[in-house]
């Protein structure tokens, strides 16, 4: 047995975006096992949802967890506190939830493959894809008024209106946006070197998806096609504004960008169809009723599956409010994954798996 | 090699960068900026007091029972939450102009929890005060209307 060396990497590391540690006991330069601890950013957000704050007002505490998904934070946290109002919302409402949660998409999958192609030491293509994101973060600044903290979903509805002019910016936009996309695919499909750092790193098979409980682009590259919105219609009809499933096969860091390049594709094809066939009515359903009994929502973050519960008490504070952000269902995959591999290869293996730290640690 | 030729063409071309602090960054018309107060037009019901998330917005009030408006830009996060709940349009309003930073000087913190905690006593001394007030009138009356009787029942024996 040769001998095994164990070389930490974290919490603060200039390749990593949030505090992440990993541990690698390695054996002649091959990963044999790794070890996580990935709750360094605990902020009491599931406690203080509980305590301090009014249920409306934890709609804008939870889009605080994380600043990449920050809307699907709110929308999860709104539909679950409709679930217990007992309400429906307005079917323009729920449009416009759609188009910020794909906009937002964009943003989120663009800052990931340039992470994943700083990572892989091609620090041009990461200036060239954090540039072609810019036209995202403005769009969506448009549409809710900040760059960041969107405020957009709020119980009941949303809380801003698309302004057609606004619309007609967005296609314009995305018009632009599409010449300069089919770029970044040709450079990561084609590209030499980084398919060197790329191709068969951090292999995770089919097998291993359905064991170890993995979601979202991490899932689909290795051929699952686990999406919410694939599998749920009765909160937003995704079917019906064009979404399909997109899936690789081979399961490595190629094609985890692979699929988040595809499935740049399918949200430009629905922000499109969504502001093309915007229906109108009412923007928020006002009621007086307090939330009370339990209930759940999943809803599709840029990294998989969202859960949220949620039980109220018919007072103004809510009893409980528990968040599994996708981060979390994919640490055991993630450990998995870097087995056999190079440790010269593990930064790029980390950002494809887009870790999401502080929705973990909440 | 194509990606090559690209890179040394970059070379001639403008830089994409915007010179921020000389230079005006994208910023759309209805930017959620600074939140704006106009007393003439506020009814004092402190609805926006009551919805604000991080309790940016406090009213005080003194004991002839005038209250006044304190805002801090730097715990508000521009929700919009106090504009939509406000029953009077106009009264408080959402403007596009962002917040300045805040110094030291400003004691932005440690003041404004000062402050908010100070509003709060304030309003809770009025409202003891009226409670007095009224207690004292209601035994006046109480006192006045037990004299009356006594005074009418005197006349009906007399």
């Amino acid at each position: 047995m040769a001998k095994q060396y164990e070389i930490p990497i974290g919490a603060q590391h200039i390749s990593l975006l949030e505090p992440l540690h990993f541990k690698f006991t390695t054996e002649n330069e091959k990963i044999v096992n790794t070890e996580a601890n990935v709750f360094y950013v605990h902020r009491g957000i599931e406690q203080a949802c509980v305590t301090k704050f009014k249920f409306r007002q934890v709609s804008f505490v939870v889009g605080r967890v994380c600043g990449l998904c920050s809307i699907s934070h709110s929308t999860a946290y709104s539909q679950v506190a409709e679930k217990l109002l007992k309400i429906d919302i307005p079917i323009r409402a729920k449009y416009l939830r759609m188009l910020v949660i794909e906009l937002d998409r964009i943003h989120s999958h663009l800052l990931c493959l340039s992470h994943v192609a700083e990572n892989s030491g091609f620090e041009a293509l990461f200036m060239k894809t954090m540039q072609y994101r810019e036209f995202s973060m403005e769009l969506l600044e448009a549409v809710c008024g900040n760059r960041i903290q969107y405020d957009f979903a709020i119980v009941g509805g949303v809380s801003r209106d698309l302004k057609p002019e606004v619309g007609q910016t967005i296609l314009k936009r995305l018009k632009t946006f599409m010449p300069q996309l089919e770029e970044i695919v040709d450079i990561f499909k084609t590209n030499w070197t980084l398919s060197l750092k790329n191709k068969g790193a951090g292999i995770i098979n089919k097998e291993m998806v359905y064991r170890l409980n993995a979601v979202g682009p991490f899932a689909r590259a290795a051929g699952v096609p686990i999406d919410v919105r694939n599998e749920t219609e009765d909160l937003l009809p995704w079917k019906e504004v064009g979404f399909e499933v997109v899936t690789e096969t081979s399961g490595d860091v190629y094609a985890r960008n692979l699929v988040r390049l595809k499935e740049l594709y399918v949200s430009i094809r629905i922000i499109e169809n969504i502001i093309n066939g915007l229906p109108e009515s009412a923007l928020i359903t006002e009621t007086k009723a307090f939330p009370e009994g339990e209930a759940t929502v999943r809803l599709e973050a840029p990294r998989g599956e969202l859960f949220y519960y949620a039980k109220g008490n018919k007072t103004q504070v809510l009893e409980r409010l528990k968040i599994k952000a996708p981060t979390f269902s994919n640490v055991a995959a993630m450990r998995a994954a870097f087995e056999g591999n190079e440790y010269a290869s593990a930064p790029a293996i980390i950002a494809s798996y887009d870790p999401c730290l502080s929705c973990t640690a909440r | 090699m194509k990606t090559f030729f690209k890179a040394l063409g970059n070379v001639f071309k403008k830089p994409v960068t915007t010179k921020y602090p000389f230079e005006q960054t994208y910023k759309p018309d209805d930017y959620r900026g600074l939140i704006g107060f106009e007393e003439s037009l506020c009814i004092w019901c402190r609805r926006c007091e009551a919805v604000c998330p991080p309790g940016a917005i406090v009213f005080s009030q003194d004991m002839e029972g005038k209250q006044t408006y304190h805002y801090n830009r730097a715990v508000c996060i521009y929700c919009t939450e106090c504009v939509r709940a406000c029953p009077k349009e106009g009264a408080i309003f959402q403007t596009a102009e962002p917040a300045p930073c805040a110094l030291k000087e400003e004691n932005i913190n440690n003041g404004w929890n000062k402050l908010f905690a100070e509003a709060i006593e304030s309003r809770e001394l009025y409202a003891a005060e009226k409670k007095k007030k009224a207690a004292e009138k209601a035994a006046a009356d109480k006192a006045a209307a037990v004299a009356k009787k006594a005074a009418e029942e005197g006349n009906k024996e007399g």
